[in-house]
């Protein structure tokens, strides 16, 4: 066997399993958005099984996107996504640069600001809506209750008792309401995604050019244009790749969706397939394939960058 | 002689401090979980018992009583392990083919690889369930997990291996062809005695991101396969009753992973940036 034969061997087994991985459900759900195909009609008892002869051409297209639940999921899906990346990016840049130089214990407080990555998302979700922000119950109910204590404490003394009375009371803020529970999401999942950010724009600040940094110093720029001319550049393409990466990741965003927001109205994009994908099998795979759109542009600037530095 | 930028006193003393309390704040909710985990349910949600209260094993002791724990971590474990067991077997061979004898595709099959790793798992949801429920019948069962898992982190296995791979000298590898040692040797005898710290972080990595998969796992499943995700995810509101219970099983799901991933850190920036970032 020469060694073409041989390499293609070898690679055999991972492409045809991807292949079919990627081949056969694919075309199965651009295939069902295409069709009348419902799990249970008294009706049209015909719509339960899927069949050419129940065409239905961009029909079911048309219906998803002139569905309300759509729209909200698309606005929700691109709002829970994009504040994410706003937070992580910026708490990423910050605490990285913060961590570059030695301190004592920089390795212990590494340690502790990875960790989050590790959480599954289940446990994740259920932490914070439960433990941490639920209302009565968790932190931010026992923090609000502290503080009215506080304030109402504050009434008795003289002169400045008179400025605290004029405070209301504080009310702690349910996160299981459906606008609510988006934010609570977007805080869950950057707790756990800013340590991603950080891991990579620390690994990039290492290979910094020190020399640049020194000239710099000796021309006497401050800390502010350091980080403004020399390190924000040297970031700029961790900080797209960081991006593009948890694009992906959360526009699929799946358990805290379905632990925090379950039945309240809250829905992205795999939330409301799921829904759909209760009985309206064509319009769930017509929302799929609208997700694979939305995937595939962000995934095409990603290859790009990724391929670039392939080779060398 | 370096000149090394002068720190001023709020430097010194500022960016310990500040670093410290951000590194305690991101990991203060983990923290409460595992404190939470020793509480009793009634103790967990009184304001009097926040930091000083009777430490107690009892949710441990229960989590068989209480969660059914060791069915869920068995099933999460057996999954992981295979997947992630199958991965590499199925990587080595193809990442070995691409570093050592690289065609003009190879890079395009890279890629294409890689692609696979960005369809939306909800897009596929459907037929996922169709084919392997009806079809197949293999819905709900070990099997079908372990291939799932495998698949979805096949990419990111070849991926890493082959810019493992890439750096051991072509030359190793041809001294052995030489000796006349089969394909198969060549990998058993020399490529993975080589390449062995590579490919026992690929594998780690690749078993933390099986543990924690959140989609397939909770989708795919109902009870004889289920994983610790879909634990977790079904006893998702407890309204405040049971949250000593709840801790102490959550930590029981998350500890071990979170303690293997401090020592994949660096591997994490390779696999999850599929090398873009060095």
């Amino acid at each position: 066997m020469s060694n073409r034969t041989v390499s293609r061997v070898l690679q055999a087994p991972a492409v045809i399993l991807l292949l079919i991985w990627m081949i056969v459900p694919l075309s199965m759900t651009l295939f069902f958005s295409f069709i009348r195909y419902v799990l249970s009609s008294l009706n049209r008892p015909e719509w339960t099984t899927p069949s050419i002869s129940n065409w239905r051409g961009f029909g079911n297209y048309e219906f998803v996107l002139n569905s309300k639940d759509f729209v909200f999921a698309i606005q929700n899906s691109l709002l829970i996504v994009g504040s994410i990346l706003f937070l992580t990016v910026t708490f990423g840049v910050l605490i990285a640069v913060l961590i570059n130089k030695a301190f004592p214990g920089r390795g212990i407080v590494r340690v502790l600001l990875i960790s989050p990555f590790f959480v599954m998302p289940a446990v994740n979700a259920v932490l914070w809506i439960n433990m941490i922000l639920d209302p009565v119950l968790g932190l931010q109910g026992l923090a609000v209750d502290g503080l009215n204590g506080l304030i109402a404490g504050m009434k008795d003394l003289p002169v400045i008792g008179w400025f605290f009375s004029q405070w209301p009371t504080l009310e702690p803020i349910s996160f299981r309401a459906t606008q609510t529970s988006a934010y609570a999401v977007i805080v869950m999942v950057t707790w756990q995604w800013t340590p991603f950010a950080v891991l990579i724009f620390m690994t990039s600040l290492q290979s910094e050019d020190q020399q640049q940094k020194e000239a710099a110093i000796l021309d006497g720029a401050g800390a502010w244009s350091q980080f403004r001319f020399l390190t924000l550049p040297h970031l700029g393409r961790p900080i797209a790749i960081v991006v593009m990466i948890q694009a992906i990741f959360h526009l699929s965003l799946y358990a805290e969706i379905e632990i925090v927001s379950r039945g309240n109205g809250n829905k992205n994009l795999p939330y409301l397939i799921g829904e759909f994908a209760n009985n309206n099998i064509g319009a769930a795979s017509a929302t799929g394939i609208f997700a694979v759109i939305l995937a595939n542009i962000i995934a095409i600037f990603l290859l790009r960058m990724v391929g670039k530095t392939l080779m060398d | 002689m370096a000149i090394v930028a002068q720190e001023t006193k709020l430097g010194t003393f500022g960016r310990p401090v500040l670093a410290w309390g951000i590194g305690l704040l991101f990991f203060f909710p983990i923290f409460w979980l595992v404190l939470t985990s020793f509480k009793t349910d009634a103790d967990a949600v009184k304001p009097e018992f926040l930091f000083t209260f009777a430490p107690t094993l009892e949710n441990y002791l229960n989590m068989t009583e209480n969660y059914d724990y060791w069915r869920f971590a068995i099933n999460s474990v057996i999954t992981s392990v295979f997947a992630t067991a199958f991965a590499l077997f199925v990587g080595i061979p193809s990442a070995y083919a691409m570093a050592f004898n690289p065609s003009r595709r190879t890079k395009d099959v890279l890629m294409w690889m890689l692609s696979t790793k960005m369809l939306p798992a909800a897009a596929v949801l459907y037929p996922m369930t169709f084919l392997t429920k009806n079809f197949l019948g293999i819905y709900d069962t070990h099997f079908l997990l372990i291939l799932v898992l495998c698949l979805i982190n096949l990419p990111i296995v070849i991926w890493m291996l082959f810019t493992y791979f890439k750096e051991i000298p072509k030359e190793i590898i041809e001294a052995g062809q030489m000796d006349g040692v089969n394909t198969w040797g060549e990998i058993k005898e020399i490529l993975i005695p080589l390449a062995w710290g590579g490919i026992a972080s690929t594998a780690l990595l690749c078993f933390i991101f099986c543990w924690n998969e959140a989609y397939w796992t909770v989708r795919l499943t109902t009870t004889e396969a289920a994983t610790l995700s879909k634990l977790i995810e079904g006893n998702r509101a407890p309204e405040g009753l049971f949250f000593g219970r709840l801790s102490a099983v959550s930590t029981a799901a998350v500890g071990p992973i979170v303690i293997l991933g401090w020592f994949c850190q660096k591997q994490l920036v390779q696999g999850l940036t599929f090398g873009a970032v060095k």
